[in-house]
C-alpha cells in the first residue's frame, strides 16, 4: 500500500534533512522482532544516537466497534473480550458498566467482588508476561522463560475459576456468569501464597540484577510533566510519580471498600526518575497490591446472588427495552480503558460502541521516551508501556485503496463537523450510523 | 615431518575439530535449555541445522556488494578452520608448528570477526551497518586485554630462557604457573580472568552479542545472509570456539593427566586427548553457556567501557605483577 | 543475580510439558497413527479443570428447537434445521464461551472435557455436531 505524500510529510521531511545531514534512517517494523505486533517506527539516526522518531500505526486495525453495532449486546460482550488477548477481562468490565448504566442495571454485591477478583488476576499475569517480554526485549532470556514459568500457577487457577486460561467469559450485564464457590478458596489462598513467596526472587532477579539495571536507569525517561500533559496512564504514567488509577480516583465494582491506592516507585522508598527502571518497580509492586487485594475480596466477599438476572432471556428481553448512553471506564493493567455504548429501544444492537483502549493514551509519551536514546534502546523503550497495538487499532483511513494520514487541522474540522451534525438537530443514532 | 603425513595429520584435526565444535554447541544448547528449565534441542540439532541452511537458497539482496557479500563468509571459515592447525591438542603438537606462532593464531582469531563486518557493510541493509559498525567497536575494545594476556605469558616464558617463546608448543609444553612465585601466580590468575572475560565477546555471545542483538537490529551482520553463507558463518561459529577455548587451555591449563598418572606411549596420548576435551568443555560451559543465559545483552558504549577500563586494567596489572615476579625471582 | 537459580534448575526436571512427545516427531500424522497402533507412547496433555469450557455437548433428543442458542451465540457456530426443528454446530467456528449452555432452557447443550480438536478439515465429523 503506497501513501500518498502530502505537502506537510514533504515540509517534515525537509526539516528532517536540513536539521540531521548524517543521519541516517532505520526503519523498525511493522514486522520486527522486538515488536510483538505490527507498528512502524522511523527512526533517524546519528551514529548510534536516535535524533527524531516517527510512529505510525494503522496495520492491525480490525473493525471491532463496526462488528459490534451488527451484533446484539450478548455477542458484542464476547467480542469485546476479543479486542485484547491479553487483558481479555479488562474490556468485558468495562463494557458490561458501560451497558449497566445505560440500561440501569443493579449488579449484586457479590458479582462485583467476584469481578474484582479476576481484574486483578489477570492483573497479575498480564504484568508477569510483561515482564517475560521485557527481558527478552533485554536479550535476557533466562528471565523470560523463568518468569513464564511461574505465570502457569494464576493461568491454572484463572482455568479452574472461569472454566479457560485466556477469555474467561466470565461478566455478563447484571452479575458474573460463575460464581466462586468457599471451596475454591484455598487453592486460590494457595497461589497467592505462592506468588508473595516469589516476590524475593523478582526483586533479586531484576531490581538488583548489575545487567538489567544498566539496561533500564536512565533510559526511556518521561518527566512527570510530560506525562501529565500527554494523557499517560496505567503503570507508565505511575512510573512517573502521577499518582493515577482509575481505582483509586472513581471507583467502581468493589473497588470503593477495598481502598486502593495508586502505586508510584515512592512506595518502594525510590526516587521517582521515570524511567524504564521504575516501570519495572511498579508492575512488580501492582502484583504484590494485586494479591492484597485478592486477599481482601476473599475475606469481606458477601453471600448472596451473582447476577441480577439468573435467565438469559430475560436479560435479553431487558437490553431490547433499555435507551440510553453509558461510559465504563476500568483500570486494565495497561491503564485506563474506556467504553462508550449507546443503546436504543427497540434495537438489539448498540448503536454506537466506542473504545480506548490503554496504549492509545500511552502511545504519545513514546515520542519523549526515545529522545536521544541509543538504538540499542529501542526494544525495551518500546516495550516499557506494554504496548497493546491491536487493542488500540480505531481507525484507518483508505481512500482509493492508498493509506492516508490525516493532519491534525483535519481531524478537527471533522470533530467540529460531527459536534454540528449531532447538534443540529439530527438524532445522535443517525449521526453514528452514518459515520464520519 | 614428511609432507602426506602433516596432510593426514591436518586432516585428522580439521574433521575432528570439526565433530568436536558439533558437539559442543550441541552440549551448550541443550545446557542452556537445562539452566532455563527447558529440555533443549537435541544435541545433533547444530548438524541438522547446518544440512538444512545448505540445503537452502543463497540469497544475495540487491543492494548489496555481491563478490564481498560472498566472499567474507568463505573468509570466515578459511580463517577459523586454519587456526584449528595451530593449536597444541592434548600432547601433541599443532600441525603447523614452526610455520607461525600465537601472534598469528590472534590474527587469525581477529579475520572472521572482520569477514563478518565487511559482510554487513557489503549486504547494504541497514540493521547489517549498525551491526557491523558495533563488531568493529567491540573488536578494537577486547583485543588489547587479549593482547596483554597473549603477550604476558610469551614474556615470561621468553624471561625464563625458554624459545621460541610465542610457539604454542612452546607455551603448552610450559605451564607457567609452577615456574612463577606468588606474585607471578596472582598475575597469571588476572590473566586468566581477563582472558576468559574477552572469551564471549570473541564468540558474540550474550551479554556482548551486540553486532547480532536479535531483538534489536534483527540479526545484525547476519540479517541478510542465508543459505550456503550463513552456513559457513555458522561453521566459522563452531570452530572458532573449539579454537577460543583451546588457546585458554592452551594458555593457562595446559597440564596432562598421562603423566602424573603414569600411563605411557599412545594410551597416555588417548588419556590427554580426552582430559583436554573435559578442559575444554570447562571453559567452554563456565566461560560461555554460563555467562550467555546469566545476563541481559548489554549496549555498544557500555561492552567498550568494560573491556577498555576494567577488563584492561586487570590484564596490565597482571603483566604489572608478572614483572614485579620477575624482579624478585631474579628469573 | 541469577546464578543460584539457574543450577537449581539445571539439576531439577524441566518444566516443559512433553505433549505429546519429547522432542517434535518427525510427521505428527505418522506418530498418532503409530500411537493409535500402540507402537508409540503419547504424553499426555496437562489435564483440564473440572469447569472446563470444552467442545459443546449436544443431546439432539432434549432439543426443541426453540433457537435461543443460535440468538446469543457471537461465533454464529450454529445452522438451525428447519424440517427437523434442531441444529448444527460447526465447532471450528466456536469460541467456547458456553453462553448456548447457559442460554438453553432444556439443558440440552452442555460443556465437554474435550480440547484437541485440531483437524485438516473443518468439516471433518470430529468438527460438526448434530
Amino acid at each position: 500500500m503506497r501513501e500518498k505524500v502530502k505537502p506537510e510529510e514533504k515540509a517534515e521531511a525537509n526539516e528532517i534533512a536540513q536539521a540531521c545531514s548524517t543521519c541516517f534512517e532505520v526503519p523498525i517494523g511493522p514486522i520486527h522482532p522486538a515488536l510483538k505486533e505490527g507498528i512502524r517506527f522511523t527512526f533517524w539516526i546519528e551514529g548510534e544516537r536516535i535524533r527524531k522518531v516517527d510512529i505510525r500505526p494503522g496495520f492491525m486495525h480490525r473493525g471491532i466497534e463496526f462488528m459490534g453495532t451488527k451484533r446484539n449486546l450478548i455477542q458484542v460482550l464476547y467480542l469485546a473480550e476479543r479486542i485484547c488477548g491479553i487483558c481479555s477481562i479488562s474490556h468485558p468490565l468495562a463494557i458490561v458498566q458501560a451497558v449497566e448504566q445505560a440500561a440501569g442495571i443493579e449488579v449484586p454485591p457479590r458479582a462485583q467482588y467476584i469481578r474484582v477478583i479476576i481484574g486483578e488476576l489477570e492483573r497479575i499475569h498480564s504484568h508477569l508476561l510483561w515482564a517475560g517480554v521485557a527481558a527478552h526485549e533485554l536479550g535476557f532470556d533466562t528471565l523470560l522463560h523463568y518468569v513464564w514459568k511461574v505465570r502457569e500457577p494464576v493461568l491454572d487457577i484463572l482455568e479452574d475459576l472461569t472454566g479457560n486460561r485466556i477469555n474467561y467469559a466470565i461478566p455478563i450485564y447484571g452479575g458474573v456468569r460463575r460464581d466462586v464457590p468457599p471451596e475454591k478458596y484455598p487453592v486460590l489462598k494457595d497461589a497467592l501464597r505462592y506468588y508473595r513467596s516469589l516476590v524475593d526472587d523478582f526483586v533479586n532477579f531484576f531490581l538488583r540484577d548489575p545487567s538489567i539495571e544498566a539496561r533500564t536507569r536512565g533510559v526511556g525517561v518521561l518527566t512527570p510533566a510530560e506525562a501529565d500533559s500527554l494523557c499517560a496512564v496505567g503503570p507508565t504514567a505511575r512510573a512517573s510519580g502521577l499518582r493515577k488509577d482509575v481505582r483509586q480516583d472513581w471507583p467502581y465494582f468493589a473497588y470503593p471498600d477495598l481502598e486502593v491506592k495508586a502505586i508510584t516507585p515512592e512506595d518502594m522508598g525510590l526516587e521517582v526518575r521515570g524511567d524504564v527502571y521504575d516501570r519495572i518497580v511498579v508492575r512488580l509492586l501492582e502484583v504484590v497490591q494485586s494479591i492484597e487485594i485478592i486477599e481482601r475480596c476473599l475475606e469481606e466477599m458477601p453471600d448472596g446472588e451473582i447476577t441480577a438476572f439468573p435467565k438469559v432471556a430475560a436479560l435479553l428481553a431487558h437490553l431490547k427495552k433499555a435507551e440510553g448512553e453509558g461510559i465504563g471506564r476500568h483500570e486494565a493493567p495497561r491503564g485506563e480503558v474506556i467504553h462508550y455504548i449507546r443503546l436504543q429501544a427497540g434495537e438489539e444492537a448498540p448503536v454506537v460502541w466506542k473504545v480506548k483502549a490503554p496504549t492509545y493514551s500511552n502511545l504519545m509519551p513514546w515520542y519523549p521516551m526515545f529522545r536521544d536514546q541509543e538504538i540499542a534502546d529501542i526494544p525495551i523503550v518500546a516495550a516499557s508501556i506494554d504496548p497493546c497495538i491491536c487493542c488500540m487499532e480505531r481507525v484507518q483511513i483508505v481512500r482509493d485503496g492508498r493509506a492516508e494520514t490525516m493532519w491534525r487541522e483535519e481531524l478537527l474540522r471533522l470533530s467540529w463537523d460531527k459536534t454540528r451534525r449531532i447538534v443540529g438537530g439530527l438524532g445522535a443514532s443517525h449521526v453514528a450510523r452514518e459515520g464520519i | 615431518m614428511s609432507g602426506v603425513n602433516a596432510l593426514w595429520q591436518a586432516i585428522l584435526v580439521l574433521v575432528g575439530g570439526g565433530a568436536v565444535g558439533f558437539l559442543y554447541k550441541g552440549l551448550d544448547r541443550k545446557l542452556a535449555a537445562r539452566l532455563q528449565g527447558r529440555i533443549g534441542p537435541p544435541l545433533r540439532q547444530p548438524v541438522l541445522d547446518v544440512i538444512k541452511l545448505l540445503l537452502k537458497e543463497n540469497v544475495v539482496p540487491r543492494t548489496a556488494i555481491p563478490w564481498l557479500f560472498r566472499a567474507a563468509p568463505f573468509l570466515a571459515f578459511v580463517a577459523a578452520t586454519t587456526a584449528l592447525l595451530y593449536l597444541p591438542v592434548g600432547s601433541l603438537r599443532p600441525v603447523l608448528s614452526g610455520y607461525g606462532d600465537l601472534v598469528l593464531l590472534l590474527y587469525l582469531l581477529a579475520v572472521p570477526a572482520l569477514a563478518m563486518a565487511m559482510g554487513g557493510f557489503a549486504s547494504g541493509s541497514p540493521y547489517a551497518v549498525v551491526g557491523a559498525q558495533r563488531e568493529i567497536v567491540m573488536m578494537m575494545s577486547y583485543e588489547f586485554p587479549l593482547a596483554i594476556a597473549a603477550v604476558g605469558i610469551a614474556w615470561r616464558l621468553a624471561s625464563l630462557g625458554l624459545s621460541p617463546a610465542f610457539s604454542l608448543a612452546t607455551i603448552a609444553a610450559n605451564p607457567l604457573w609452577g615456574a612463577v612465585g606468588p606474585l607471578g601466580w596472582m598475575g597469571l590468575l588476572f590473566l586468566f580472568v581477563s582472558l576468559l572475560a574477552v572469551t564471549p565477546a570473541e564468540l558474540s555471545k550474550i551479554p556482548f552479542d551486540i553486532p547480532e542483538a536479535e531483538t534489536e537490529i534483527a540479526g545484525g551482520l547476519l540479517v541478510e545472509y542465508s543459505g550456503v553463507s550463513l552456513a559457513l558463518f555458522y561453521l566459522a561459529d563452531v570452530i572458532k570456539t573449539v579454537v577460543i577455548a583451546a588457546l585458554v587451555v592452551a594458555l593457562f591449563i595446559p597440564y596432562g593427566i598421562a603423566a602424573p598418572l603414569g600411563v605411557a606411549g599412545v594410551g597416555g596420548q588417548v588419556l590427554d586427548l580426552l582430559f583436554f576435551l573435559v578442559k575444554l568443555f570447562g571453559v567452554i560451559f563456565f566461560a560461555v553457556t554460563v555467562v550467555r543465559v546469566a545476563f541481559a545483552r548489554l549496549k555498544v558504549d557500555q561492552v567498550a567501557r568494560f573491556y577498555l577500563l576494567p577488563t584492561t586494567l586487570l590484564a596490565l596489572a597482571g603483566l604489572l605483577l608478572l614483572v614485579l615476579d620477575k624482579v624478585v625471582m631474579g628469573g | 543475580m541469577i546464578f543460584k537459580a539457574l543450577f537449581l534448575q539445571l539439576f531439577t526436571r524441566p518444566v516443559t510439558n512433553r505433549f505429546p512427545a519429547k522432542y517434535m516427531p518427525k510427521s505428527v500424522l505418522g506418530f498418532l497413527e503409530k500411537v493409535g497402533e500402540g507402537k508409540a507412547k503419547l504424553v499426555p496433555p496437562v489435564p483440564v479443570t473440572e469447569g472446563f469450557r470444552g467442545k459443546i455437548a449436544y443431546d439432539r433428543e432434549k432439543c426443541i428447537g426453540c433457537q435461543m442458542c443460535i440468538r446469543v451465540c457471537p461465533a454464529r457456530v450454529i445452522e438451525f434445521k428447519p424440517e427437523e426443528k434442531k441444529i448444527r454446530m460447526y465447532v471450528a467456528r466456536c469460541t467456547y464461551c458456553a453462553q448456548c449452555v447457559d442460554v438453553c432452557p432444556v439443558g440440552a447443550l452442555s460443556r465437554s472435557q474435550e480440547f484437541l480438536l485440531a483437524d485438516y478439515d473443518r468439516f471433518s465429523p470430529n468438527l460438526v455436531v448434530e
